[in-house]
């Protein structure tokens, strides 16, 4: 089964959050937790992203891609990024993979290529 | 430590508010002695940082980030600083030139600060254009380079807030808070509208000049976060010095530096000061009050009679700016 990332749309002015938040930042008038989980899309643009070479810890590789890409439904995620050379609005496609393991347990997130 | 201090039998409290700690004590100090509530409010700032290892202080602080959309990718704040340059870059025609003239204009400021963390000198050859650059001051999180951000610093300031009739028994220059503003923002970054603002410190220096009955262009000296050296050209678009898209321009001018039109982080910043995480708020307004009294020596800004300072909480998702007059 392919893993997903959710957002959430308020079930009363229709707006789609991600991440989850508990009150609607549109409406502010979702008092219920009154949303709607539904699936990210996968294609966007990037917006912008880096090369993080002082890396955290559970990171053991040379250089670590970070993006923020907005999605084909407007939506922005942060993300890690797998591209060798990118370029500032190219198209990218993500992945939902295990991003960072803890010790104690796998992360999973958005990897885009 | 109030027991240290002997201070017993006075009130006492800890204020966390990550970065923007030490304005948000001052707030809170201040709220007590406006309202009447106490007269006399000691505000300190500390933070031990060197206790680990800078990789560790670095994920440490990286928990400020969102715990699920941005800390399991490993963002850190590095990494924010450096997705916001990027934009800043591709929009505004921000230049590593104009970052690294940030971080020699600070970190050389603090030369002339006896308080500061970093005393050594340098320059845009050395960081920037010689062959050793490279070596001297590689990539943290490209475009950001090691001179871009702030040290990992130990420290710690305080500020003794009284009351009006208080003030008239201390033989001591005084100086009034007469502006103080918070406001928040996103705790995601990119759920920004416009991924290119900050509306925080927008938002909590317009209440803070508001409160204060002035506007930016009555500030003589400024303190603004400068965490990355990006952050202190935007934060100077943000609370009105400049239009937005503009500081790095006012920057090359020399508008910003001691001597300019709105010579900001006079005292090295957090650039060169160092950046005790809850010092760091208690710092900038120890610095603006040494100004405005008159105090600060090789580094004072003639004349100053207002100050400003910016605290930036997380990645701009907390933001304190206190509005300082001299009295007279
Ligand atoms: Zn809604």
């Amino acid at each position: 089964m392919a893993r997903e990332i959710y957002a959430y749309r308020c079930r009363r002015c229709g707006t789609l959050h991600y991440p989850f938040r508990m009150v609607c930042k549109s409406c502010r008038e979702n008092d219920m937790f009154e949303f709607d989980p539904e699936p990210l899309p996968k294609k966007g643009r990037l917006l912008t992203f880096t090369h993080v070479h002082a890396l955290p810890a559970d990171f053991d590789v040379p250089r670590l891609g970070l993006g923020i890409v907005e999605l084909e439904n407007g939506i922005r995620i942060t993300g890690q990024l797998a591209v060798e050379d990118p370029m500032m609005g190219m198209e990218v496609t993500g992945e939902v993979k295990v991003v960072r393991h803890t010790g104690y347990e796998d992360r999973y997130g958005m990897v885009f290529s | 430590m109030v027991d240290t201090l002997s201070l017993t039998p006075a009130g006492a409290a800890v204020v966390e508010n990550g970065p923007a700690s030490g304005a948000s004590a001052i707030k809170a100090g201040f709220a007590a002695v406006a309202s009447g509530l106490h007269d006399v409010v000691l505000v300190t700032g500390a933070e031990r940082m060197r206790e680990v290892n800078n990789l560790e202080a670095t994920d440490f602080v990286a928990t400020l980030t969102h715990p699920l959309a941005e800390y399991i990718y490993g963002v850190t704040l590095p990494a924010h600083a450096a997705m916001f340059t990027r934009l800043y870059m591709e929009r505004y025609g921000v230049t590593e030139r104009h970052l690294a003239m940030v971080a020699v204009k600070n970190q050389n400021a603090a030369m002339r600060n006896e308080f500061a963390h970093l005393h050594q000198p340098i320059t845009i050859e050395g960081i920037l254009d010689s062959p050793e650059a490279a070596t001297n001051n590689p990539y943290v999180a490209e475009p950001l380079r090691f001179f871009d951000a702030c040290p990992v610093s130990d420290g710690g300031a305080a500020l003794l807030l009284v009351s009006a009739d208080v003030a008239k028994g201390i033989d001591r220059p005084p100086v009034r808070i007469a502006g103080v503003g918070q406001a928040t923002d996103t705790h995601a970054v990119h759920e920004r509208t416009e991924p290119t603002d900050l509306l925080a410190v927008r938002a909590a220096a317009a209440k803070s000049f508001a409160m204060a009955g002035l506007g930016p262009d009555d500030v003589d000296v400024a303190e603004l976060h400068d965490a990355f050296t990006i952050l202190e050209i935007v934060e100077s678009e943000e609370v009105g010095f400049f239009a937005k898209g503009e500081g790095h321009l006012a920057l090359e001018k020399g508008e910003t530096a001691l001597g300019g039109r709105i010579p900001i982080n006079v005292g090295g910043g957090l650039k060169g000061r160092g950046h005790p995480v809850g010092a760091t708020g208690v710092a900038q307004a120890h610095e603006i009050v040494t100004q405005l009294r008159g105090e600060a020596g090789e580094r004072q800004v003639d004349g100053a009679k207002v100050g400003f300072t910016c605290n930036f909480g997380g990645f701009g998702n907390n933001v304190v700016c206190l509005t300082f007059v001299k009295e007279a």
